[in-house]
């Protein structure tokens, strides 16, 4: 049985092609609908194409201030939490001090705790501390979940880097200050940048923990679910298929370049 | 010429035997370690306490609340809410489960058989993750809505029969059943297994597969015998990364079950925000982290993996 | 701009020693390599060697002792305050660099404006104008060995150390090499200190070898006189092979001693033996495989008077092409080393022959006793 056999051959090809179109599927229903034009509230179901929506992506009341709350939030998340994640990621490597396990379980358990937990927890801290819960209270709620990650990601980094690659600037003349700006910091850039773009898409993204702490702010995600509940506008859409459009685009574009540059170097 | 002779060990007095004065940096570590950790005790490991503390209070919104060690408030929350919390423990091991079963072969796929597409079925994978997740869930309320092309299917299928009849879905509709829920929790969560995976599978050799079917194992063989057991890693934390955040999701079933799909993540949501009984919520949170702390660290002694992520 | 005075530009190691913990890395040594001299460290791994050379480049605190460059004290200066210059085991080049860039790296870290036309020079000089602006990963491993050359010989450095500089590249890469470093070494006139496990290596490069050997200098000396003439067991094995026999003090004539070995006499030069000879003590008895000639026993008439002799089966034969490497079952010595050079081949030196091995008294060399005899054999021949 040819059929078969051709089956057998390209199972693993198959069976991953349909998990990831099982992961794209609701990527392409977010962009399809991001042209109809409802009857109701909801967006949920197809009635007419119509291009409504993006000529007037901020049409809606709120939306697009919460986008641009997000946005804020987002950046100086990433920031701190890649300015202190990336102080202790060097440290852990670097560095013999005592302690060191239960450094490394402070920065696992944030990672291994349901949101909701910490979500929760933080918000008692917060009502008894009575503090205005609103911007600072998810900012610094956003630092914390963050920090972990790029602590994780600088790591990995740093960890793979020759020490001789210090010794050798030293070696060279580059004082302690010169051979960390000149040497370690441009290697373990990339880390570093890993680091904090998992530390944006978290923040940005992040809704059970916002949920929690934000008073009666509202970042963007917080206005798509209190829409699921009163009326979902199909700005929601044109907006996620933009997110994705320009994301695609960025790694696209930044991967073509270093291949060029490679080819053209070789 | 080079001269050489062997000092004797007891260096003769006048020899300099003062240490050079070189001790730099013996506090820079704990200088680096100090705003992060300060941050992550402050924001993380105290509330931790505050939220243990709250548990058992008794009081109320108006006149106050006190540390009373009332206890039974554990029993009370545990005796009222334990279906959800069984609920939610077999949804997320469901939805692991299906991330495993769904993300191994193409976490295989980007690792050994992609060629030239690897870099762009990554892309493709991380992608979705620059949209909104709660966007994306919603999405699903149009993929398996009533009378949809998907449940056509099923329907003629006679899928939702025998799915009915196991008690995963209810009629003619996928919606707010426990299937749509653990397929939302499996979607949102798969590309925190196969991120994991494919980093352990790409590290393993190509020339051991051919070594071992060089040693007369047959391809199904070479999986079970080579490939998997050095996967291992990946799949550790890639079960522990899916099924940790899916216990404790409420998104997905509220935004596609009902309230007969409710999880635990959902009463602790209700009850802190919408009832405000804190010394119940805060009981709920702390006996999930502590079944969570429980389950992970009994599943990394079982399989051996110390080093996580 | 170089000064030859005896003694300013010498590096010199006073007590000198490491411990890590409990373990002693470096005994306390004292070492002076002279001015412009190529200086070999050489040893297995794990001997020291390159905890010595990492002292001297201040990337190790030495746990007592001084480093002098000249007549500075450097012990207490950091790396970077040092006019001594390293390259790197595996290179250490900066991956986020181009070869410009990292040639020039110490000239800018010095604060030197224009560098452009030295490092083009250097370039030059190391053979590679052309890739100065790739990327380290770009480069093949000969390449990137003698940009590492490049980076460290631009800043005119007092000293040159080298870290196992050739141990990653393939045999013939690393002949060529070791040429290169060579001619560059004359041309510069700078002191390099060379730290290798490769002793063929050591003796084709270094003026001076020092043979370490668990955190001590077993023995120092040009390749020549450490290979004639060893004074250790660990240095007549671990450079080349030694042929070495148990033996008795017998007599003395002349500058003479006489030993019993088995049933026979052997004779060494009193000037050749490191060891205390007392009448009846113990002494070893070393022979390099290619001073011994090999005779058919049939024939052992002819072999001219006042050789020392030895006779014994020959138990196996390997043909080399230059040579022929004959292993000669002994009642001496079980597995006594030949090498003999494929002039005239005898026909029947054949496994299984009975032979005499003759050879001169003055390649003969005599060991304490008291050492472990299989001292520095290595089990296998590091690549």
């Amino acid at each position: 049985m040819p059929f078969v056999n051709w089956l057998k051959r390209h199972f693993v090809v198959i069976a991953g092609l349909l998990t990831l179109a099982y992961l794209l599927l609701p990527n392409v229903v977010v962009t399809v609908f991001s042209f109809n034009k409802p009857k109701g509230r909801f967006n949920y179901e197809w009635q007419q194409f119509s291009t409504d929506a993006w000529k007037d992506p901020c049409g809606v009341a709120g939306m697009c201030g919460s986008l641009s709350l997000s946005l804020q939030i987002a950046v100086w998340a990433t920031l701190g939490a890649t300015l202190l994640g990336t102080m202790i990621a060097f440290a852990l490597v670097r560095y013999r001090f005592r302690a060191r396990g239960a450094v490394n379980s402070l920065i696992f358990l944030p990672m291994a705790m349901p949101e909701v937990v910490m979500a929760a927890s933080l918000l008692t801290l917060f009502l008894n501390l009575g503090a205005q819960l609103g911007f600072w209270t998810i900012l610094i709620a956003h630092i914390m979940f963050c920090l972990s990650f790029v602590v994780t990601a600088v790591k990995a980094r740093v960890m793979s880097m020759d020490p001789r690659l210090e010794q050798a600037a030293q070696d060279l003349y580059a004082g302690p200050a010169q051979t960390f700006l000149r040497v370690t910091l441009p290697i373990a850039a990339p880390g570093i940048a890993a680091g904090a773009l998992l530390a944006f898409a978290l923040s940005f993204d992040d809704f059970i923990i916002t949920n929690f702490n934000a008073g009666s702010t509202v970042t963007f995600p917080m206005f798509v679910w209190g829409s699921a509940q009163r009326g979902t506008p199909v700005q929601i859409n044109v907006i996620g298929t933009a997110m994705f459009l320009v994301a695609v685009a960025l790694v696209l574009t930044s991967m073509v370049i270093s291949n060029r540059r490679t080819k053209h170097k070789a | 010429m080079a001269t050489l002779t062997e000092a004797p060990p007891p260096l003769s007095p006048t020899a300099p035997t003062q240490k050079p004065p070189r001790k730099r940096g013996r506090l820079t570590p704990y200088w680096l370690l100090l705003p992060g950790l300060l941050w992550l005790v402050v924001f993380f490991a105290l509330p931790m306490i505050y939220q243990a503390s709250t548990s058992v209070q008794t009081g109320s919104l108006e006149q106050g609340y006190k540390v009373t060690w009332h206890l039974a408030t554990y029993w009370d929350a545990l005796s009222a809410y334990w279906p959800q919390f069984l609920r939610s423990v077999l949804y997320a091991g469901a939805a692991t489960v299906l991330c495993l079963a769904l993300g191994y072969p193409l976490a295989y796929l980007i690792a050994f058989r992609a060629g030239r597409w690897r870099n762009l079925i990554m892309i493709l994978v991380i992608a979705p993750f620059f949209t909104s997740f709660l966007i994306r869930t919603l999405a699903w309320k149009t993929i398996l809505a009533d009378g949809g092309p998907v449940v056509g299917a099923l329907n003629t299928l006679h899928v939702l029969d025998v799915t009915s009849w196991l008690g995963w879905t209810a009629g003619d509709r996928v919606l707010a059943t426990p299937l749509a829920v653990v397929c939302g929790l499996t979607y949102n969560f798969l590309p925190f297994m196969i991120l994991p995976l494919y980093s352990s599978l790409e590290r393993i050799d190509g020339r051991l597969h051919e070594a071992a079917g060089d040693l007369y194992a047959r391809p199904s063989t070479v999986f079970r015998k080579v490939t998997f057991p050095l996967s291992m890693p990946g799949v550790v934390s890639g079960t522990l990364l899916t099924f940790i955040p899916a216990s404790g999701d409420y998104v997905n079933a509220e935004l596609l079950g009902s309230t007969d799909t409710r999880m635990i993540g959902n009463v602790i949501q209700t009850q802190f925000l919408r009832v405000l009984d804190y010394p119940t919520a805060a009981a709920l949170s702390f006996i999930l982290m502590a079944a969570i702390l429980f389950m992970v660290t009994f599943y990394i002694r079982r399989s051996g993996t110390e080093d996580l992520v | 701009m170089k000064t030859n005075d005896s003694g300013s530009g010498d590096v010199r190691l006073t007590g000198i020693s490491k411990t890590y913990g409990s373990f002693t890395a470096v005994h306390p040594l004292d070492l002076t390599v002279p001015q412009g001299s190529f200086f070999a460290l050489l040893g297995a791994s794990g001997c020291g060697k390159t905890t010595t050379l990492r002292m001297i480049a201040g990337l190790e605190e030495p746990s007592s002792g001084t480093v002098h460059l000249g007549d500075l004290d450097v012990t207490a200066l950091p790396p970077y305050k040092r006019p001594v210059n390293t390259v790197f085991q595996s290179y250490a080049l900066f991956p986020h660099l181009d070869i410009f860039e990292n040639v020039a790296f110490g000239l800018r870290r010095r604060g030197i404006k224009s560098v452009k036309k030295q490092v083009e020079d250097m370039l030059e000089l190391v053979q590679l104008g052309e890739q100065a602006r790739k990327k380290p990963h770009q480069l093949s491993g000969g390449q990137q060995q003698r940009v590492a050359v490049a980076r460290a010989l631009i800043n005119h450095p007092k000293v040159l150390l080298l870290d196992e500089p050739l141990g990653a590249l393939d045999l013939k890469l690393r002949r060529q090499m070791q040429l290169e470093l060579k001619r560059i070494q004359t041309e510069v006139g700078i002191t390099f200190v060379h730290v290798t496990h490769d002793q063929e290596e050591a003796m084709t490069m270094a003026d001076t070898v020092a043979v370490m050997n668990a955190g001590r200098v077993e023995q120092l000396g040009s390749p020549a006189d450490l290979y004639e003439n060893p004074h250790t067991t660990f240095v007549a094995n671990f450079l080349g092979t030694s042929n070495l026999i148990e033996a008795e003090v017998d007599s003395r004539s002349g500058g003479d001693i006489v030993l019993k070995a088995g049933g026979g006499k052997l004779v060494l030069p009193e000037a050749r033996c490191s060891a205390p000879t007392t009448t009846g003590g113990k002494v070893l008895v070393g022979v390099r495989p290619e001073k011994i000639s090999l005779s058919h026993a049939d024939d052992a008439g002819e072999i001219p008077e006042g050789r020392n002799r030895i006779t014994g089966k020959i138990a196996d034969s390997s043909f080399i092409g230059v040579s022929t490497q004959y292993v000669i079952d002994s009642s001496v010595c079980p597995e006594f080393e030949v090498y003999a050079q494929n002039i005239d081949r005898d026909a029947r030196l054949v496994p299984g022959a009975d032979v005499v091995l003759h050879w001169s008294p003055a390649h003969t060399f005599g060991l304490d006793a008291a050492q472990d005899i299989d001292a520095g054999i290595q089990e296998e021949t590091a690549v």
